[in-house]
């Protein structure tokens, strides 16, 4: 775990940008362009790769740099230039119709925010970290998976709820920059190559929601109720 | 209590009277000149003053004492907040100690309060829109200003302005921690809302978008004159809290001199000039909502304050 | 001689898949059957040979042990079954061009669901399983039908955010388990059961809960359940057999090991309980949409369901009874799904529509094939003298036995529930009279090598429910301690 008796500035920064990935995560939930989720998806990745650095450094283990570049790389070009490419396939721009607003989704998420909150001081307690980064990882892990949760659970676009999906693992990814950063080298690669695959298999099922309905839009899958 | 303190103090509230015309006429002369317009000049609001002051009262028929109480209270409420805040020195001056910023949050509010009841007071029907439609604005900014004075008061563990901005000026791990830094921004997004700035910018005079307006229709001569420098001094008090107490706490005066007190006028009204530059450069660059969507902007700041909240904790 | 049938268990897949994607049409049949009938052939003796103890290869990567061999031992027999069925089904569907890569994803998914429990690692585990929803989902969204690809989305999206769920609940057993075995280490299930004892309680309740619900979804407990009976009905059949008899059972394993590292940790009574509580909420769930299904498959999948809630059950009961009867329970529902899905695909292809309401007089049309179908069909709601009845007893006594009484007397009430509604339907099909008689000439009965594994499917069933092999006790008794104390 990063090392809990930090000087004050370099957590500060540490908990900066693992906020700041968390706000970025509300930006997309307070938008309603789908443009704006990519640009927000994609400065979330960067924010949690110079976490990475940042973490690498202060726990002096260098290959959490390349994990950290690789991380950029992939899910921070990668990634949205495929979302890009599937977003200009698509004939709609943003989100038509809405199940909640996104000024009322926002307010949820703040909810959601201060539940992660209590969580994770009930649970560093009793390890004796209360207070130290621990909390800090553990509140913006489980405040930017329940943001993917909201977003899954309120969009019909299928773009959208791919973007939730993601930002649900980056939430994970998140929280186990700080918590777990010695986790095999093998290991972080093959769930990053996971995420890949499984985005570049939600793209093939996009282009066949495409094809077969005209328009991606979750909406309209109403035929297998019961 | 020296007679120095009590002359910095009397200078604090005439600085904030007399500068208060300068910044709204510079915010107008930006807006205009980054619209490629002419500007009506700098001290434009000084002529305006002028000119109201030497206009003929005309009281409506169904006016009450509210009519007459409304200018007065609000502007004496103006006169009284620069008393509470660091505007000149950074140390606390005698009577300051008379309320903190919840203190100086509430009498802000109070002088809202009595120009709306005027609005409602004389009977007409802008008046009452303009009344409804700025109680609704406040109703949807009120909780996220007390969420910010919250969240101010978690990070310095104190409520008084001055030990804030002891604070932030001390530890640079303070002042960059996303606390900190998000209480800027919602705080910003509260000063756009309540200085009439877009995306809100009620300050229109055509019937279907106004709301500051509708309330001071009625209003003519002295009185619109003193309603005018209020809602200007209003502006300049918020800029004041968001430039020393939060953002720029930099440049106040230590000791207390004279030319200490000068250097640091002309330091506040350089950060303004700063903090203004930032509003015209983001008023500009978006246009006016729908009134249903002002909850989106003040639920963003809504989440930045309580995420600033969850910072102070973690 | 372990290693080299792991290794021919795992080529056999992959030899398929590249084959198959070379191929032509038929060829591709047959090479997939080939893999089947290579794989169950290992998978038979590699079960015998799993009780000398857990094996490891790989440096500790690949881990052979008996409940992993037996997960494996249900998805070969599933994936022979289905293989047979398959050469005759597939041909049915009019998309020859198509079924090269139909074959080789077919290959693929038999790969990752097999390679699953032999993984070491905890996340490579997840890997695995995150695999087989990529694969699969392709699978699901195979006829290109409005309601295949709407069930391929619900598939992915739902399947996917619960084992994201499941990443977190990994993550955090990581982190738990860093405490005492250092920041970096790899992560097999020998060395959590190792760091279990001293890992702290809290977090352990929460990291377990995680994983539950995460492979739960995988599974298809309710209320995680909503994406099983679109994907497999709208599958073709020999996939909906698949994804019912194999594939579930490989993320039900992945809960079983995790609820034994739970155990050791000091967790208290809530894994156990939370366990038992998902399973008797599905077995409600499925008792209600059983009872009014109007779609042939959706009630196979909802069955599905209703069975997966019975192992939960099983495996949360615990102790030496309830793991015997879940594991009997798991080949028997292999096998039992696999018939009646192989049923239901005949069904929709001689009748051409997916309504209960629609089908008609099966009993007399086709009598052979409609008395394998009704007997598995009394077999699958737990009658004897068929498999599942043998263990599902198992389940309910060792639900009295420890001191679940309440979920036993519950799962009891409700296979009594789900037996009347389910053979209600059956009876519909077979006996009620139909109003517009439709020429017999019309419905041709499908080829052999679709009836063919209904008969391989029941056979197994009936020896099962008449008689218990000892070996078969002793081997589970074996696979009960490994779960409760391992090393």
């Amino acid at each position: 775990m990063l090392p809990t008796g930090l000087d004050p500035l370099a957590s500060s920064l540490v908990s900066l940008m693992a906020i700041a990935s968390l706000l970025l995560a509300f930006v997309m939930l307070g938008s309603r362009w789908l443009d704006n989720y990519l640009y927000a998806f994609a400065a979330q990745s960067w924010a949690m790769a110079g976490l990475g650095v940042a973490v690498g450094w202060f726990a002096h283990s260098p290959e959490l740099y390349l994990v950290a570049a690789l991380s950029a790389l992939f899910r921070g070009l990668v990634l949205p230039y495929l979302l890009w490419r599937m977003i200009r396939r698509l004939e709609v721009a943003r989100e038509l119709h809405e199940s909640v607003r996104p000024a009322s989704a926002l307010v949820i998420g703040a909810l959601g925010v201060i539940f992660a909150l209590a969580v994770s001081s009930r649970i560093a307690r009793p390890l004796g970290l209360g207070g130290t980064v621990a909390v800090l990882a553990l509140t913006v892990m489980l405040a930017t998976m329940l943001i993917g949760f909201l977003m899954l659970a309120i969009r019909r676009e299928a773009i959208s709820q791919i973007i939730g999906l993601l930002v649900l693992e980056n939430g994970i990814r998140l929280g186990a920059q700080i918590l777990i950063p010695g986790m095999p080298l093998l290991i972080e690669l093959m769930i990053l190559a996971d995420v890949l695959a499984a985005v570049a298999c939600l793209a093939v099922l996009v282009r066949y929601l495409l094809s077969q309905f005209g328009n991606a839009s979750t909406a309209q899958l109403r035929r297998l109720v019961g | 209590m020296s007679w120095r303190d009590i002359l910095l103090q009397i200078a604090q509230v005439l600085s904030v009277l007399a500068f208060a015309p300068l910044l709204q006429g510079a915010i107008v002369q930006f807006e205009e000149r980054v619209q490629r317009a002419q500007g009506p000049g700098l001290l434009q609001p000084y002529r305006d003053l002028w000119k109201l002051f030497h206009k003929q009262l005309v009281v409506p028929q169904t006016a009450s004492w509210i009519y007459w109480a409304a200018p007065v209270t609000a502007f004496t409420a103006m006169l009284t907040v620069p008393i509470l805040i660091p505007v000149l020195t950074d140390f606390p001056l005698p009577l300051s100690d008379m309320g903190d910023i919840l203190g100086g949050g509430l009498i802000l509010t109070l002088g809202s309060f009595m120009v709306l009841l005027a609005g409602l007071d004389s009977g007409s029907a802008y008046g009452g829109i303009g009344s409804s439609r700025a109680v609704m604005v406040a109703i949807l900014a009120e909780p996220t200003l007390i969420l910010v004075f919250v969240g101010i008061s978690l990070l310095a563990k104190s409520m008084l302005p001055f030990v804030v901005n002891h604070l932030l000026v001390g530890s640079p791990a303070v002042y960059w921690s996303p606390a900190h830094l998000f209480l800027v921004a919602a705080f910003f997004i509260l000063l756009l809302v309540e200085t009439d700035r877009l995306p809100i910018h009620s300050s229109t005079h055509i019937e279907v978008y106004m709301i500051e307006e509708a309330r001071i229709l009625e209003y003519s001569g002295p009185l619109l004159a003193l309603l005018k420098w209020a809602s200007m001094m209003k502006q300049f008090i918020l800029y004041t809290i968001f430039c020393n107490v939060l953002v720029l706490p930099w440049g106040l005066s230590q000791r207390g001199s004279a030319l200490g007190a000068a250097a640091s006028l002309a330091a506040v009204l350089t950060k303004f000039l700063l903090v203004a530059l930032a509003v015209v450069a983001v008023e500009t660059a978006q246009s006016r909502l729908r009134f249903y969507r002002y909850q989106e902007p003040l639920a963003a700041s809504f989440l930045l304050a309580v995420l600033a909240i969850i910072g102070t904790q973690l | 001689m372990t290693g080299a049938l792991l290794l021919l268990l795992v080529i056999a897949p992959a030899l398929a898949v590249l084959g198959c994607l070379v191929a032509r049409p038929g060829q591709a049949a047959t090479l997939n059957l080939a893999a089947g009938v290579v794989v169950f052939a290992a998978a038979v003796p590699l079960t015998m040979l799993s009780r000398g103890g857990p094996y490891r290869y790989w440096g500790g990567y690949i881990v052979f042990d008996a409940i992993g061999a037996w997960v494996v031992l249900c998805a070969a027999s599933v994936y022979l079954l289905s293989s047979i069925y398959a050469v005759g089904y597939m041909r049915l569907l009019g998309e020859d061009q198509r079924l090269p890569s139909f074959y080789a994803l077919y290959a693929g998914f038999a790969l990752a669901i097999l390679i699953s429990p032999l993984m070491n690692n905890a996340a490579l585990y997840w890997i695995a399983i995150e695999l087989t929803t990529l694969v699969s989902t392709f699978l699901v969204a195979f006829e290109r039908a409005p309601e295949s690809i709407e069930a391929a989305w619900k598939y992915i999206v739902i399947v996917s955010t619960g084992i994201s769920l499941a990443l977190l609940g990994t993550v955090l057993f990581y982190w738990n388990a860093s405490f005492v075995l250092g920041p970096t280490y790899n992560m097999t299930w020998d060395a959590l059961h190792h760091a279990a004892p001293s890992m702290n309680p809290t977090l352990t309740v929460l990291a377990f809960l995680l994983v539950l619900v995460g492979y739960g979804t995988k599974v298809g407990l309710a209320p995680m359940h909503t994406w099983l009976p679109d994907a497999h009905s709208e599958s073709p059949a020999p996939v909906s057999a698949m994804l019912s008899g194999a594939l579930l059972n490989a993320a039900m394993l992945g809960i079983v090991r995790y609820l034994a590292i739970a155990e050791r940790a000091p967790s208290g009574a809530l894994p156990r309980l939370a366990l038992v509580a998902l399973g008797a909420l599905s077995l409600l769930v499925a008792a209600l949409f059983i009872v009014r299904q109007r779609g042939i498959k959706r009630l196979m999948a909802y069955s599905s369901v209703e069975h997966m809630g019975v192992m939960a059950l099983g495996f949360g009961f615990g102790g030496p009874f309830g793991v015997a009867g879940a594991l009997y329970h798991m080949l028997n529902h292999s096998l039992n799904k696999s018939l009646m899905f192989f049923g239901a695909g005949n069904m929709m292809r001689t009748y051409g529509t997916k309504e209960i309401g629609q089908i008609r007089a099966v009993a007399r049309r086709f009598p052979v094939q409609a008395a394998l179908w009704l007997a598995g069909a009394v077999a699958i709601t737990g009658a004897p003298p068929f498999g599942l009845f043998l263990s599902e007893l198992v389940v309910l006594r060792a639900g009295f036995q420890r001191s679940f009484a309440w979920a036993a007397g519950l799962m009891a009430g409700l296979l009594i529930v789900i037996f009347i509604g389910f053979l209600d339907h059956f009876r519909a099909m077979y006996f009620a009279p139909q109003d517009d008689e439709v020429g017999a000439a019309e419905l041709r009965s499908p080829g052999a090598w679709c009836i063919a594994p209904m008969w391989l499917a029941l056979a197994p069933l009936v020896v099962f429910g008449l008689w218990w092999p000892q070996p078969l006790w002793d081997f589970f008794a074996h696979t009960a301690r490994l779960l409760s104390s391992a090393p």
